[in-house]
This record gives structure tokens, sequence and C-alpha cells, in this order.
């Protein structure tokens, strides 16, 4: 589904990405962790075509097409989701009005008809209670006021809504406790089928008991260094990056 | 000839005109008003971006147009030709101003409340003189101007309402001033006088517009009176053709605990400016101002808001915002005065402005003058353009870019409009903004 090959990138011309190589299957999880700096949130964001990064070398081949050939909008069109790290407020907008102009732009864009105002409100209903996203949030603007874990709970219920074949967590379970980073898993674990797949990234490794991924890779200086099975994030918990590094350096 | 020299006369040559337009027995019991305003445009200064309240209002292409007052009263516009209302006929009570002039036959007032007059100032004054005269041209001492004058000087009808004490007028009132010229470009210039008794209560909506994309030059004044205890809701939606130039005084005295709630929304007009004076005749009384404007292509909007604070305790709102595309060039100026017993007075100014190009232009003045020493007030203005992170988000969720801008600038416009308590008003001006951003996907 994903082919990443050699992937160089800047910001303001200071190399972030050195060479990564990555390739996801459909059904699969793959975690990226690694310590802050590494390069993974500038990964997450290349693939969903945020601006100010500059690709310098390498490919991302998403579903057979050059994925950075296309626009933002046109990803997800694609099926490509981004939970963001910090989702912005939007003064003003609606987030029922928001969420239908999201879900029937990517069904207009794939050629579905809109979903009526009934049918609409019947799935948010159905996917918000999944998330715990009480019913006055749904009335509220998008993301105003919202805690930090309201946010991130209505960053995964846009995703339950748009069924990503590709999504990609950002740091999701960053300030979250316990009871949030349940109620976010079970979420994202709800889309998990052979047909989509994830990478979760994510500095700790707690949000993985909840969803158990498939591949844990390290990312250090912009590459990664290392890729094994759920134990190898257990194995980082315990005893930290170093020995990674060093291994890789080795 | 000087600047000065011409321009006044291009107010002599519209007096007098306009003089054998009108009537000569018209409405005698103007005559002495009307003589007054005539003899203070030859004294008052001419306006020119020298003075500080005209430092950005260029009026070089109004003084090159010629304008004339209509001489009969328009009569042929039908009900069918203005095709949208705030409220249906029935839920509301509805007057019609054509070119200043009403129209008692696109109006329906039936069954008012006892004592409630809504109606024409031309056919108060004309059966009963002794109840508007008492009203008329109170309030506007304070601002007197050429163009305020220049109303006066041909003072001829405009909206009067009189609530009497303690009666709550029970649907709102919509009034719409549609302006057309047809030969020649029009001067229309109603003169409304509303006034709410003691304990009285109103829901007012005026909507100033066009029959298509007519030239002409609105010229019009508001004087309202609120009464100890009395509330008015007044919604002030100018939405005209691109042409037109649009010139409102409103002037607002607030007796004892009065409450004032007033919403303005301005997304017409080639040029378009606003004049606000609010004075606080009693203590514990609200006003609270809210507004609205959108600015595109060639566009010139401008606010003034003037707020007097003279008595103790009283509380002010003005909470404005603006978005400003194309080559639109915007103004905002805000003034509150406190004066030196008006202590415990609670007074807010906001003006927050979206820039959405880079040839988009505002003139923001917010203002606080404060001779009182125990007071809360703050002023507070922002000049921004649409954040990259808030677009991305959208994007990101599948939206197209200029769909994303239009939502945003929805949004910025929603923090007005949700200070909007009627939801039909609401709505009419959530999809007037919506529909003007619609077609705007290159500019916005």
């Amino acid at each position: 589904m994903l082919t990443i090959t050699d992937l160089h990138a800047t910001v303001d011309g200071k190399p972030i990405l050195n060479g990564l190589n990555l390739q996801v299957n459909a059904g699969e999880v793959h975690a990226i962790m690694g310590p802050n700096g590494s390069g993974k949130s500038t990964l997450a964001h290349i693939l969903s075509g945020r601006e100010g990064y500059q690709v310098t070398q390498g490919s991302v081949v998403y579903k057979d097409a050059d994925l950075l050939a296309l626009d933002i909008e046109a990803r997800a069109h694609q099926g490509v989701f981004l939970a963001m790290q910090y989702p912005v407020e939007l003064p003003g907008v609606n987030n029922m009005t928001f969420l239908r102009e999201s879900v029937n732009s990517v069904r207009r864009a794939r050629g579905e008809d809109e979903l009526d105002a009934v049918s609409f409100i019947q799935r948010v209903r159905e996917k918000a209670e999944l998330v715990e996203l009480p019913d006055k949030l749904l009335k509220r603007n998008v993301n105003s006021g919202f805690s930090g874990g309201e946010k991130k709970r209505n960053e995964i219920l846009q995703m339950a809504l748009l069924e990503p074949t590709l999504a990609i967590l950002d740091e999701t379970d960053s300030g979250l406790d316990i009871d949030a980073m349940r109620v976010v898993a079970n979420g994202v674990n709800a889309l998990r089928s052979p047909e989509h797949a994830m990478i979760v990234v994510t500095h700790y490794q707690r949000l993985l008991d909840y969803v158990v991924p498939d591949f844990v890779h390290v990312l250090a200086n912009g590459r990664i260094i290392r890729s094994g099975d759920k134990s190898l994030a257990h194995e980082l918990e315990e005893k930290g990056y170093g020995w990674v590094i060093e291994e890789a350096a080795a | 000839m000087t600047a000065q020299v011409s321009q006044r006369q291009w107010f002599n040559d519209i007096i007098e005109q306009g003089q054998q337009a009108m009537h000569s027995a018209d409405l005698p019991c103007l005559n002495e008003t009307r003589k007054h305003a005539r003899q203070a445009i030859q004294q008052l200064a001419i306006p020119s971006r020298k003075q500080e309240a005209w430092r950005y209002s260029d009026l070089d292409k109004l003084f090159k147009q010629t304008y004339r007052v209509q001489d009969e009263p328009f009569t042929a516009l039908e009900k069918g030709d203005i095709d949208s209302w705030v409220y249906s006929e029935e839920e509301s009570y509805r007057l019609v101003f054509v070119n200043g002039d009403s129209v008692p036959h696109l109006s329906n007032i039936h069954n008012l409340p006892d004592g409630v007059i809504i109606g024409s100032l031309r056919a108060v004054l004309s059966t009963d003189m002794t109840l508007a005269a008492k009203w008329l041209g109170q309030n506007v001492w304070q601002q007197q101007d050429v163009f305020s004058e220049l109303n006066h000087a041909l003072a001829n009808d405009g909206l009067f309402i009189h609530v009497p004490e303690n009666v709550r007028v029970d649907k709102p009132i919509e009034v719409a001033y549609v302006n057309l010229s047809l030969e020649q470009n029009v001067l229309a210039q109603p003169h409304s006088l509303v006034v709410l008794e003691t304990g009285a209560q109103a829901k007012l909506v005026e909507r100033f517009i066009s029959t298509g994309d007519s030239e002409y030059f609105f010229n019009g004044v508001t004087e309202l009176s609120l009464g100890s205890n009395a509330t008015l809701q007044h919604y002030r939606l100018q939405d005209e053709s691109m042409n037109a130039r649009h010139l409102s005084r409103l002037v607002l005295q607030q007796d004892t605990a009065s409450e004032y709630h007033g919403v303005n929304l301005a997304t017409g007009g080639a040029w378009s400016r606003t004049d606000i004076y609010t004075r606080f005749a009693g203590q514990h009384a609200s006003c609270h101002l809210d507004g609205l404007y959108t600015v595109g292509a060639q566009q010139y909007s401008d606010f003034h808001l003037d707020v007097q604070h003279s008595v103790p305790n009283c509380r002010s709102r003005e909470n404005f915002r603006g978005i400003i595309y194309g080559k639109g060039r915007a103004v905002f100026d805000g003034r509150i005065l406190v004066e030196k017993d008006a202590q415990k007075t609670d007074a807010q100014l906001s003006n927050k402005n979206l820039l959405l190009t880079s040839d988009a232009e505002v003139d923001t003045k917010p203002q606080l003058e404060i001779y009182a020493d125990d007071v809360k007030c703050s002023h507070g203005t922002t000049v921004g353009k649409i954040d990259p992170n808030q677009i991305f988000y959208l994007r990101s969720r599948g939206i197209a870019e200029h769909e994303a801008r239009k939502m945003l600038c929805l949004g910025f416009a929603e923090e007005i409009l949700a200070q909007v308590d009627d939801a039909d008003v609401h709505d009419f001006i959530q999809a007037q903004v919506a529909a003007l951003f619609s077609g705007q996907e290159g500019v916005l």
C-alpha cells in the first residue's frame, strides 16, 4: 500500500530525514518510535502534505501512485488521514458542519452520493459513542475550548467517519491520561481490518499496549535504524533509545 | 473656484432642486427645521481628509456626481420586486420606503397593539404634528455636519415608531429601504424617528437594499430614544448595489436602565459609512453594538462609533469584525468617552479584521477617553490573515482550499452572528454572507 524509499527531507535547509525506507501493507499496524527530534512528526507531516518541508530525494508510492504529487485534500480523498498531535481550534466553525463537509467532500471526490442530514447525524452519533465524545461537543465550534483529551477524541471521531485506508497517528497519546488513552485506542482498534493500514507515531510504549502493532521501527537521525515486533517497544521502554542508537552507529 | 466653494455649491444645487421637487406646502411644520439647516450648510465646514473624522473617507467621487431628489413618490414597485424578507408578512409589521419615501401599498402595519404607532413620519406629521415634533431633531445636536443638515434641509419622510409606556410590540418590525435610480442618480434621505417610552419593548429590522445595480446617494438619519427600562433589539442590514453610496447617521439616547442591542451588517455599496452616536441620559443603561462588514473589489466601508458615558453605572460593548478582500478598504473608528461623573462605567470595545488579499486595507482606530477614576474599560483591535494551520487542517480532511477559506471566513463572521438572538435574522445574515462568499472563490 505504501512504499517509502530513500526519503530525504529538509526544513529551512536543515536535513531532518536522511534516507528513510518503510514498507506498509494493507492490514498492518506500524509503530514508529524514537527520541525527540528524530524526524517522527516530519514523516507524518510529509505524508499528509503539510507545507514547509522540502523533499530532496527519494519517493513515496501510495496505492501505486506518487503520493507527494497529490494536493493535501487529494490525499484525504485517496484515504490518507493524519490524526494531529496539536489539532487546531476553528473558532466559529461548527463541529457538526465541519464533520459533514469533510465526509461529503471525500464522498464527492470518490463519486459517491453525499450523505443526507439524517443519515449523517445517525452515523456521527454512532461514532461519537465509540470515542465517548459528548453530544454537546458536536454542537460546539471545532476544538474550541476542548480539553487536550477531547481534541484527540475529536481526531479519532474524524478518522472513524472517514475510514481512511492509511491512518497516521501523530503522538495521539501525548497528554492523555490512561482512561482517555483507552478510549482513543478503542476508536483506533475499531478501524483495524485487512483493508486498513496504520502508522502510529509515538514517543512512549504505553499506547502500544492498547494498539498492538505488527511492526515497531526505531527512527533516529532521520533514518530507521532498527525494526522488530512489539517486543522491541518493550525493550525500548525498559532500556531507552541509547543502546539502539549506539548499536546502529557501531 | 476652490474645492470648498464648488463643494458647497454641490449642496446648494441639491437643495434648490430638492425644494422644487418637494411640494412647497408639504409638511409646513418642518419649514423652520429646513430653513435652519439650509443656513447651517452655508456655515459648516465641508468634510475633507484634513478633518480627523473624514481622514480616510474619500468624497471626491461623491462631489463629482449629480444627485437629484425624485419628483414624484415612487409607486411602480410591486410586492414581488422585493424578493427576500427576514420574516413572513404574517409574523411581522412591514414597511417599505422607496428612495426615502414611504410606499403604503407595499407595507403591512395592520392590527397594531393599542397606542403603538408604526408608519411614515410624513403621515404622522400630516395628521398630528405634536407627538413627532416633540422628538424630532432632539438628538442630532451633537453630530451636526453638512450631511445631516442636508438631510434636515429636505426632510420629508422617514420611519416613525412610537411605543407607549410598558407596551411590548408583539411582532418584529421589518423595514426595507429600497433604493433605485432610473434616468437620474437619486438622492434618498429618510429621516427616521424611533421612540420607546418607559418600559416599552420592540424588535426592529432595518434593511437597506437596491434594485439592480442602481447608482444613488443614500443619506439617512435615524434618531432613537429609549425611555427608562425600555428595550430595543435593532438589526441594520445594508446590502446595497455595488454602485451605491450610503451614509447613515444613527443617534441613540438612552434613559435609566434601558437596554439597546444593535447589530450592523454592511456588505454592499461602493462607498458606505455608518456613524453611530450613543449617549446615556440615565444610570444603569446598557448599550451593545455589534457589527460585521465585508469589503471586497473596489468597495469602501466605514464605521464610526462614538459612545458617550456621561452618567455613572452604564455598560457598553462594541464588537465589530471585518473581512476585507480584493482591493477593499475598510475603516473602523470607535471611541468611548467616559466623562468625569461617569463612575463605575463598564465599557469594552473590540475590532477584529481579517485581510484576505495583499491589496486589502483596513484603518482601525479604537479610542478610550477616560476622565473618571473608577471605571472598567478596555479596547483592542487586531488585523490578521487566515491561519495557514487552519487551512491545512481542513484540507487534510478532504475540504478543497477555497471551501476551507470560505468556512474560516464564515467562522470569523459567526463570532458576531452568534450575538444575534433572533434565529430568523441570524439565518438571514448567515445565508447572505455565505452567498456573497460563494461567488468569490478566486479572490477570497
